[in-house]
């Protein structure tokens, strides 16, 4: 039997993880190029962080 | 009107190939990166089943939610579609979840939305080597 595995993150650390992992698998099927690809990763989880955290701002003033 | 008698046939050829496309494809659905392994492809290979692993783990981790096919709503059979995805890493969460899900907090939530983005992420991967390997540029 598998032993369970437990992780607990916070809001920000799993938009974290998320956005790195798949700025990752976006950049590697898409780009060719190591340059290209480290660019591209840096563009996207830029952009997932700037996208995650305007709208969590956005919706700040619904939240009370 | 165009006589169909004289349309030209798919050359054997082409139909091999697109046959051959279509088990690349089936084996990068089934094992997360062996679509692009087969296409000798090793940097996309690794970064698929990197991802599609680390995303699965988490999300198992965090005890989100498993759909199975015994779906209640649409929602249900959607997110077991999405879960599907992930081909045999569907069942490497499954076994991983022992304790079951746990949505009552966020972390559950978050662990449901990563086990679905690792299957649909892995039926990107999967398109794309089935795309490669037909000769497309990828």
């Amino acid at each position: 039997m598998i032993a369970a595995i437990a992780f607990k993150l916070s809001h920000l650390q799993a938009m974290l993880l998320f956005s790195l992992v798949i700025s990752i698998a976006f950049g590697f099927l898409s780009r060719r190029q190591p340059a290209e690809r480290v660019k591209y990763i840096a563009w996207s989880l830029f952009l997932f962080l700037l996208i995650g955290v305007g709208i969590g701002w956005a919706m700040y003033p619904f939240s009370r | 009107m165009a006589d169909e008698t004289l349309a030209p046939l798919a050359p054997p050829q082409d139909s091999r190939r697109e046959a051959i496309a279509f088990l690349i494809g089936a084996a990068g659905w089934l094992v997360p990166g062996l679509g692009h392994a087969i296409l000798k492809m090793w940097g996309r290979a690794a970064a698929c089943f990197l991802t599609v692993a680390l995303l699965v783990i988490l999300g198992a981790g965090m005890r989100g939610n498993v759909f199975n096919s015994n779906g209640n709503d649409a929602f249900d059979r959607l997110g077991y579609i999405a879960d599907l995805g992930a081909g045999s890493f569907y069942f490497v969460a499954r076994s991983l979840e022992t304790n079951g899900a746990d949505v009552s907090h966020a972390d559950g939530d978050y662990g449901t939305r990563f086990l679905a983005a690792a299957g649909v992420l892995n039926l990107l991967a999967a398109l794309h080597a089935y795309e490669a390997a037909r000769g497309r540029k990828a």
